[in-house]
């Protein structure tokens, strides 16, 4: 017998079909793909002991209070903490990922620090003296803007430049409002605290006026679809002005006053520069009751005089011989470029300290990276909606990568002073102080601060609990002092942050799901002659950037809604219009 | 005499299928004590839960460690070989032993013990068949490709079986759930 190659064929298709009848290539194809589950690069997390651990959220001014499931060292899911007197219990989504950040694709790693350091002191020895050393804190009241004004102060020709600040002093306090008409602003996207503004939501009437159907507009009570651009022309209507051109009846817009007047205490906000908005808290008696006084954190004498604090309004034009940005504390404002560059010297030093290459660092001379949270080790001024101080400090729950900056100990080291305990020596200042009370987020217990040593309020700082003030009885009502008044754009940013890492998967979610435009996203009414998914350019008079555009019927006709991010803030921020144009 | 060869051709797929692929995938490891849940459950007169416990946060505590074992065996008991054995290379020496976990789920899996036997009323056994009147450990089989436990795709009561024993794959789970009309969701287990 010969075995032809014929045979052999047939043996081969044979075994090839009765492998196919098998579970064989059916299980291989399974092993495979969990195969590719560990591939090399992969992160895995840690295996070891479950534990707790307790922080606050440093990505927006709220600071909510977070507790962190850990297997060994590493915190692999993030919760609000229950009880706690600010946050209530709530984490907001972009808290819930915050542990994603310091793995992030995009994050900043390296950056050349000597180099950096070599340039900024050659721009100090190059300064004249009608120059300044600036450092911009887009998040103030942090015991780094401290640092920054004492090195400031020590510096010569040294200046700290902080965002516009909202009646300067001043929180609002949302418990006591009954009725509160909102300009615009993200109250319940955002805004303030989020659990506070939430357990709040259930005692007062929530009037939205904005040109755009936002989360906040769809879920208040009333929603005053204003004209775009008219907006302060409705607050004075309401004020006791004309509704006329506002797209809101005068009926309806007397309505409003009259409950403004009669069911209050009421609240106004709005743009801090809006004169408007000051004259309809003045008529309706918020200062003192829905707006009240807050003292500031106390801290250590030592420190004072820091150099003063510094609206970029005040900064001279080609004044900046070095510009030192901290964008490393999340959730700051984000100043267009604009604004910023022509106060800049020819040739100035701009050095970003930042963990992600978009915002400040697509213009300055040069980006160094910092922690990010949960890495920083910082702490969380008070919220806007946070009627007495508060003082909490964010751990690290995650051991940062070799070769980041802190942007604190570079400022520090150029004015030679030590800052490396500054937190601690903040902390003792507040205990000497004596007054408010802890909140120990293990526990839930709140103690007065007087029964407690320094080495056990630090302790409990340092386990994510939060010192508040207590109110200021004999402090006067606030004045709602008003700053030069800016325009009123005619088209909508969507969302108002700036820059800083968001969690990819968070994003995905957000973006594929359509609950959000997503980064270069444009909405437009129907009428507008786009469809969705069309390509186009939005143009202002800051520049062009390519977008897509997305049709949404809740979007007035010739009104452009779109997603911030910091380069759509470069565009936007100090643009009265914008147009869409079609590719 | 064409047939001969599809048909044996065919005998070898099937043959290499469900015979020698079975047996060729999985690595096979003995576990580092011969121990018996029988003796223990049996003579001792122990429960699942007297080693296997909750914690006080409701995480489970998993194989325990030596301290638990050494609790009794800090000195033989009996006169069996493998507790003399246990004795000297553990216990005496504080080692560790390293069990190899028939159970253990990938790393993106997040499974709740708490949840499923106290809340859901669940028995061990459900899960992970009858370990606990097992005479001995039986030999850890690894995958080779994917690096699991055989556990996790199936009981292994044979090496040749037409229908599934048992299992902790995602879909067991999911038709564990669907089969008692609960919640399910993606996050529920992949947090």
């Amino acid at each position: 017998m010969t075995t032809t190659r014929r045979d052999l064929f047939k043996f081969a298709g044979g075994a090839a079909v009765g492998a196919l009848l098998s579970p064989a290539p059916w299980r291989l194809i399974t092993d495979t793909a969990l195969w590719s589950e560990n591939w090399p690069g992969i992160p895995r997390p840690a295996r070891g002991e479950i534990s707790a651990k307790f922080t606050n959220c440093t990505l927006c001014p709220a600071g909510c209070a977070v507790k962190a499931r850990c297997v060994g060292a590493q915190p692999v899911s993030l919760a609000g903490v229950a009880g706690h007197p600010m946050s209530r219990g709530a984490l907001c989504p972009f808290g819930i990922a915050g542990h994603h950040l310091p793995y992030h694709p995009e994050r900043l790693r390296s950056g050349p620090v000597q180099r950096v350091a070599e340039e900024v002191a050659r721009a100090m020895a190059a300064r004249q003296t009608s120059e300044y050393v600036a450092v911009f804190d887009p998040r103030p009241g942090r015991t780094a803007s401290w640092t920054y004004r004492r090195a400031l102060h020590a510096i010569p020709g040294g200046l700290y430049i902080r965002p516009a600040a909202p009646w300067s002093g001043a929180a609002v306090n949302l418990d006591a409002a009954r009725i509160v008409v909102s300009f615009g602003m993200p109250l319940l996207d955002g805004w303030g605290t989020p659990g506070n503004v939430v357990a709040a939501r259930e005692h007062f009437r929530l009037i939205q006026v904005e040109a755009v159907e936002s989360r906040t507009a769809a879920m208040a009570d009333l929603w005053l679809p204003v004209r775009p651009g008219q907006e302060r022309a409705l607050a004075a209507a309401l004020a006791g002005g004309t509704a006329e051109g506002t797209g809101i009846a005068q009926e309806l817009v007397r309505q409003v006053a009259g409950e403004l007047a009669t069911n209050g205490p009421a609240l106004v906000l709005g743009p801090a520069d809006w004169p408007e908005i000051a004259e309809l808290n003045r008529q309706c008696g918020a200062a003192g009751r829905t707006i009240v006084a807050r003292r500031e954190t106390p801290v250590p004498e030592a420190w004072q005089p820091g150099a003063a604090e510094t609206g970029w309004s005040a900064v001279e034009d080609g004044s900046l011989r070095v510009l030192l940005i901290d964008e490393g504390a999340g959730g700051g404002d984000y100043v267009p470029w604009s604004t910023i560059e022509r106060k800049l010297a020819p040739g100035a030093a701009v050095v970003a300290f930042t963990g992600t290459p978009e915002g400040y660092a697509r213009h300055a001379n040069y980006a160094l990276p910092v922690a990010v949270y949960p890495e920083a080790v910082d702490d969380i001024p008070a919220a806007v909606d946070s009627p007495v101080a508060v003082f909490r400090l964010s751990a690290s729950l995650v051991a940062p990568p070799e070769g980041l900056v802190s942007a604190t100990d570079f400022v520090s080291h150029l004015a030679g002073i030590d800052a490396a305990a500054a937190l601690r020596e903040r902390a003792d200042a507040i205990c000497a102080a004596g007054r408010g009370r802890v909140f120990q987020t293990a526990s839930g217990a709140v103690t007065a601060l007087k029964e407690m040593k320094p080495d056990d309020f630090w302790k409990a700082l340092s386990e994510g609990g939060c010192w508040l003030d207590e109110p200021d009885p004999k402090a006067p009502p606030p004045e709602l002092s008003t700053g030069a008044a800016g325009f009123t754009a005619s088209f909508a940013i969507a969302e108002t942050r700036g820059a800083g890492l968001v969690s990819p998967l968070l994003s995905k979610l957000h973006e594929e799901s359509h609950l959000r435009l997503g980064k270069h996203e444009v909405a437009l009414h129907p009428s507008s002659g786009f469809r969705d998914g069309d390509r186009a350019a939005l143009e202002t008079g800051c520049g062009r950037i390519l977008v897509v555009v997305r049709r949404d019927s809740s979007v007035p006709p010739g009104v452009v809604q779109a997603a911030a991010g910091a380069d759509l803030i470069d565009l936007c921020g100090a643009a009265e219009s914008a147009r869409v144009v079609r590719l | 005499m064409g047939k001969i060869w599809l048909v044996a051709g065919l005998a070898a797929g099937l043959g290499a299928g469900w015979v020698a692929f079975p047996y060729a995938i999985y690595q096979r490891r003995p576990q580092p004590v011969d121990f018996s849940h029988k003796v223990h459950a049996e003579k001792a007169g122990q429960k699942c839960e007297d080693c296997h416990s909750l914690r006080e946060d409701g995480s489970f505590a998993g194989i325990p460690g030596l301290d638990k074992c050494a609790g009794c065996h800090a000195a033989p008991m009996g006169t069996t070989v493998a507790e003399k054995n246990f004795i000297e290379q553990y216990v005496t020496p504080n080692r560790q032993p390293q069990w190899m976990d028939y159970a253990r789920q990938p790393e993106n899996v997040w499974f709740s013990h708490a949840t499923h036997v106290k809340l859901g009323g669940m028995k061990c056994e459900a899960c992970h068949g009858d370990m606990g009147s097992s005479d001995g450990l039986r030999v850890y089989q690894q995958d080779r490709i994917s690096g699991y436990s055989r556990d996790i795709f199936e009981r292994p009561a044979r090496l040749v079986s037409l229908r599934r024993t048992g299992g902790m794959k995602m879909d067991d789970c999911v038709d564990c759930h669907r089969r008692n009309a609960m919640e399910q969701s993606c996050l529920d287990c992949h947090k």
